[in-house]
């Protein structure tokens, strides 16, 4: 009686170790996002898309009074980025959503109408 | 996300900067100089008055903590069997046994304080040695050799030799001593991989004198809970027999000195070896303390301690083959010549040189982590050319060539050469770097065009 419950348990869990690996280290190969994606992210989201040459235009005109936040990792934004951005490392997941966002609020500061461009 | 925290006029680029970079627009970046990756560690200075009672304080701390480490389960019978029958035969005070527990433990941490002292003499040359095949497999075989006496397999008892020597003329307080330092010996070597880090601290230092303040203040806090033993083992004998539980809890320990044991041999093993033996061992035990081990007891929790030892067990051993069979591919490296550095310099793409031996333990941790890592080995293989230097026998006339000309003192030395050939030495790596650090290491790397 004893021995069947305990073997019953215990193939159990192995079965969920082997399936929780194998659920985080089976290859997945990253999907290359498409216009039409990255507009329906964005209307998800709530934020508006802008191009290169529209932000460009912007920078040109009054960079100070623009946020820009490069959301890539530390060793990326080291390399090289855009003059005067910031980084912020993010990585798109949800979990990373949600546990960075009270950082987020205190990096970008009070005024919630001030243009941000994130890239 | 901004958004939801209420700012209105949020933008997203999604080309962003390799788009701004072909635009021509202004960047910046980093320079090499500030990057945090090329900090180098202070040397320790000498210890003076309050910094060095803390640490030492810390120290003893330390060896308290280490009698959690399997190395101390042998000495825990011997102990009550010595000091037991003392007490049993001479009837002595309680004052007398006392000062016979401080002979012993003064007897233990006498031999580990000659550790330190040579290691502080010899420099990092201790490390190396505690990490050297042969010094792993006998303690690993000491280790079984324990186990196997948990196991009930044969009865542990003191060499007729010793005992007698202890019983005799210096039945005193000198047998007591005799006793620490001779059971010393048996901890020394199966400490030293727990301690290496203090071991290495301590031979930066380079004094003899506070090596051994430090290993001394170590082997008491290890000795407490042993002359708490040594006081009341003589109490001990009179204790009820405790049943079946306590046999299984002896086989516990057996089973987790022979993971240890594994544990220590593992830097000589081939990979898929050391595997295989890992989850063997953790399925063995499982199997063992859950399911073929018939002892009862008369109390509920036993059950489910028996159960989660079990389960435990066969769950690791899932998780160690698993995570081994899914591991994704590695950097591919290629052999060290001549030819392969000239073909990096035509086509112009930096180079990294590995040395490592098979037995160092940093450089496994490299291989299996950082050189296993989806973004590394991407990087990898676009733009960089890998080489692995193999340097654990000596004699290779190529590979002794190599390390004169790039100054390798020991491994795992890693050696970033640019585009040109020419070494970056401030990128140069002697020890583990976690994926998120080398990668910051590569970039740089990738950056500077000499």
């Amino acid at each position: 009686m004893y021995n069947r419950r305990t073997t019953f348990l215990a193939l159990a869990a192995v079965l969920v170790t082997f399936g929780a690996l194998w659920l985080t280290n089976r290859a997945v190969t990253p999907k290359e996002a498409t216009w039409a994606d990255v507009l329906a992210e964005a209307r998800f989201g709530g934020y508006r898309i802008i191009t290169s040459e529209e932000l460009a235009k912007l920078y040109q005109k009054d960079a100070k009074n623009i946020t820009l936040v490069d959301t890539r990792q530390e060793w990326e934004y080291r390399t090289g980025h855009i003059k005067g951005a910031l980084n912020f490392p993010m990585e798109p997941t949800w979990w990373s959503r949600w546990r960075k966002a009270p950082a987020l609020e205190t990096f970008l500061g009070p005024d919630k109408d001030r243009l941000t461009a994130f890239y | 996300m901004a958004v939801t925290l209420g700012y209105k006029n949020v933008y997203r680029d999604p080309h962003g900067y390799p788009e701004w970079q072909k635009m021509g627009m202004p960047i910046e970046s980093v320079p090499a100089g500030q990057s945090q990756s090329s900090k180098e560690p202070k040397a320790p200075g000498p210890l003076y008055g309050w910094a060095m009672i803390w640490t030492l304080l810390g120290v003893f701390v330390g060896g308290m903590a280490l009698n959690l480490t399997p190395c101390v389960y042998p000495l825990i019978p011997i102990t009550v069997s010595f000091f037991g029958g003392q007490a049993g035969r001479a009837g002595q005070g309680r004052g007398k046994l006392v000062t016979h527990g401080l002979c012993y433990v003064f007897g233990l941490a006498i031999t580990n304080s000659t550790l330190g002292v040579i290691a502080a003499i010899t420099g990092s040359l201790m490390g190396a040695i505690l990490q050297n095949p042969i010094v792993l497999i006998a303690v690993a075989t000491i280790l079984v050799f324990f186990a196997a006496s948990l196991f009930d397999l044969w009865e542990l008892r003191l060499p007729g030799g010793l005992t007698q020597a202890a019983a005799k003329s210096y039945s005193g307080y000198f047998g007591s001593l005799f006793m620490g330092l001779t059971l010393g010996v048996v901890a020394a070597p199966c400490l030293g991989p727990f301690i290496l880090g203090l071991l290495t601290w301590v031979a930066g230092l380079g004094s003899p004198w506070i090596g051994f303040l430090v290993f001394f203040t170590l082997s008491l806090g290890l000795g407490l809970p042993l002359f708490c033993l040594a006081v009341f083992s003589g109490q001990l004998d009179k204790l009820p027999r405790s049943g079946g539980w306590m046999i299984w809890v002896r086989k516990l320990m057996g089973w987790v000195l022979i993971g240890m044991a594994v544990h220590f041999i593992r830097p000589i093993l081939p990979e898929s070896v050391e595997v295989f033996l890992l989850a063997g061992v953790a399925l063995a035990a499982g199997l063992h303390l859950g399911w073929f081990d018939r002892n009862q007891a008369n109390f509920k929790a036993f059950a489910w301690m028996k159960m989660v030892a079990g389960v435990t067990g066969l769950v690791l051993a899932t998780f160690i083959i698993t995570s081994w069979a899914m591991h994704g591919p590695g950097v591919t490296w290629k052999p060290y010549s001549n030819e392969v550095l000239q073909e990096a310099q035509r086509s112009h793409k930096p180079v990294i040189i590995d040395f490592y031996a098979t037995w160092c333990t940093p450089c496994r941790e490299l291989e299996e982590t950082t050189f296993h890592d989806a973004a590394i080995v991407n990087q990898a293989e676009k733009d960089f050319i890998m080489i692995k230097v193999d340097v654990t026998k000596g004699g290779n006339p190529v590979h002794e060539r190599l390390l004169q000309r790039y100054g390798v003192k020991g491994v795992p030395t890693i050696v970033f050469l640019d585009k040109k050939g020419r070494e970056k030495r401030d990128l140069r790596l002697v020890d583990y770097l976690p994926p998120s650090q080398f990668i910051g290491r590569m970039a740089e790397l990738k950056k500077s065009d000499g």
